[in-house]
């Protein structure tokens, strides 16, 4: 680019006798001083630096008075809304970790409860096993003993047959041996007194 | 081949004639393609913030969403470098930059670039050392003029560090105004004079069989260069932006920090 900038200058330089001679010959005489760069014609710096300040200040009014406040407007409103929506946002959820606990300590609740019934029933089924068990354990005992009594009775019944037959058997033995039994009294004595 | 500083050229378009001032001398009065450029940017300046202001919703539209962008980018300039007392200069520096940004494009689709007159940039510079200027005396009064003498600079040095600094103060609008101007104007005069290689080159005056890749060349570089171009008017303005700030930021916050 910079190679550029030095043949720039005689192009304009070369160009600008030729313009005055043909076509740009008015503005070119115009121009007065001339031959550099348009940009240092000072016939119209005036004009423009004037409309330029006039504009700035109208686009300065319109941009501090209205765009801006409006602009300021729209983020102010937004940076509510977002903080608003935020706080609600966190609202819910503590609202939401209260219920979540509420709902936990229920179950928990629940949990307890259902282990307490639990509990309870295996203590009932125990205790109706227990109370159950002992009834039969009565009855069974009620019957034992009426068993026992029942074979003492057989026993007793037995051992008077027993008394009975040792009784005979001996007034048999002694028929045979002496040939004369003895009365039952006295067999029964002796035997009594074996047994 | 054309001349490539043709486009600078003004032009009155409704001529009021002269007058000469007391101080200037004769200047012409007339409505010009500059002036013309000049209307033509401030016109879509303020129809693009009517746009996107006018129904400004809270959840935003393209249009909207491209001037908050614009918007906030300044914004953000002004915030960051001047603090918080810079929400007041804001219109001025979003003024500045809209308006420079709004003529460097119109001089890309149009025939006649604004901020390509030393006038015009040269009243830019002017206008913003003067705000900084009025607001530097209003502000510190003659304190403003320690703006000029840096602390912590040992004192067998302070004469020539005054020095520099008022120099390189007195130079800021010359660089804000040579800047923009020489940037827009280099930009455009390299734009056409590969365009007039073009026409050039096709025109035969050099052989077809040269003629024709010197054009193609050619070409391709407006192209390319009227993409920089584009680049380049957005940059300025910014820059032109960024520095107003900077200088507005050295008077409103005279004293603290640096």
């Amino acid at each position: 680019m910079a190679a550029q900038t030095p043949e720039l200058v005689p192009l304009a330089s070369d160009t600008a006798p030729v313009d005055v001679a043909t076509t740009h010959a008015s503005t070119e005489a115009a121009h007065g001083e001339g031959g550099g760069l348009p940009q240092f014609e000072f016939q119209h710096w005036f004009g423009q630096i004037v409309y330029l300040i006039f504009l700035f200040a109208i686009l300065y009014w319109l941009i501090a008075r209205v765009f801006t406040p409006r602009m300021r407007r729209v983020f102010d409103e937004r940076e509510t809304t977002i903080s608003t929506a935020v706080a609600t946002a966190r609202q819910v959820q503590a609202e939401a970790a209260g219920q979540a606990e509420a709902a936990k300590a229920e179950v928990e609740k629940a949990r307890a409860d259902s282990r307490a019934a639990s509990v309870a029933a295996k203590a009932r089924v125990t205790d109706e096993a227990n109370r159950r068990a002992a009834e039969e354990e009565a009855v069974v005992n009620a019957r034992i003993a009426e068993a026992e009594i029942a074979i003492g009775k057989t026993r007793d019944a037995a051992m008077a047959n027993v008394a009975t037959i040792a009784a005979d058997t001996a007034s048999a033995i002694v028929e045979r041996l002496t040939g004369k039994a003895p009365s039952a009294a006295e067999a029964t004595a002796a035997v009594k007194g074996a047994v | 081949m054309a001349d490539p500083l043709h486009q600078f050229q003004i032009v009155p378009l409704v001529d009021f004639g002269t007058v000469t001032l007391p101080v200037i001398g004769e200047q012409q009065l007339a409505f010009t393609n500059s002036h013309l450029a000049m209307t033509v940017a401030f016109g879509v300046v303020v129809l693009f913030l009517q746009v996107v202001t006018a129904g400004a919703k809270v959840v935003p539209g393209r249009w909207q969403s491209a001037g908050e962008t614009m918007f906030g980018m300044i914004d953000g300039i002004v915030d960051s470098i001047i603090g918080h007392d810079g929400r007041k200069l804001f219109p001025f520096v979003f003024t500045v930059f809209t308006f420079i940004l709004a003529m460097n494009f119109i001089g890309l689709f149009l025939t006649f670039t604004a901020t390509s007159q030393i006038a015009v940039t040269a009243t830019f510079g002017v206008l913003t050392i003067l705000l900084v200027l009025a607001i530097g005396f209003a502000k510190h009064g003659l304190g403003f003029f320690k703006l000029f003498v840096p602390s912590g600079v040992p004192w067998p040095v302070l004469p020539f560090v005054i020095v520099i600094e008022f120099v390189s103060f007195l130079l800021r609008p010359v660089t804000l105004t040579l800047r923009l101007f020489g940037n827009m104007m280099g930009g455009h005069v390299a734009l056409k004079v590969f365009a007039g290689f073009v026409v050039v080159g096709v025109g035969g005056s050099v052989g077809l069989g040269l003629g024709i890749p010197i054009a193609l060349l050619s070409m391709g570089m407006t192209v390319g260069l009227t993409a920089l171009e584009f680049l380049v008017a957005f940059l300025q303005a910014f820059v032109f932006a960024v520095l107003t700030c900077i200088y507005l930021n050295d008077v409103v916050n005279l004293g603290h920090g640096h």
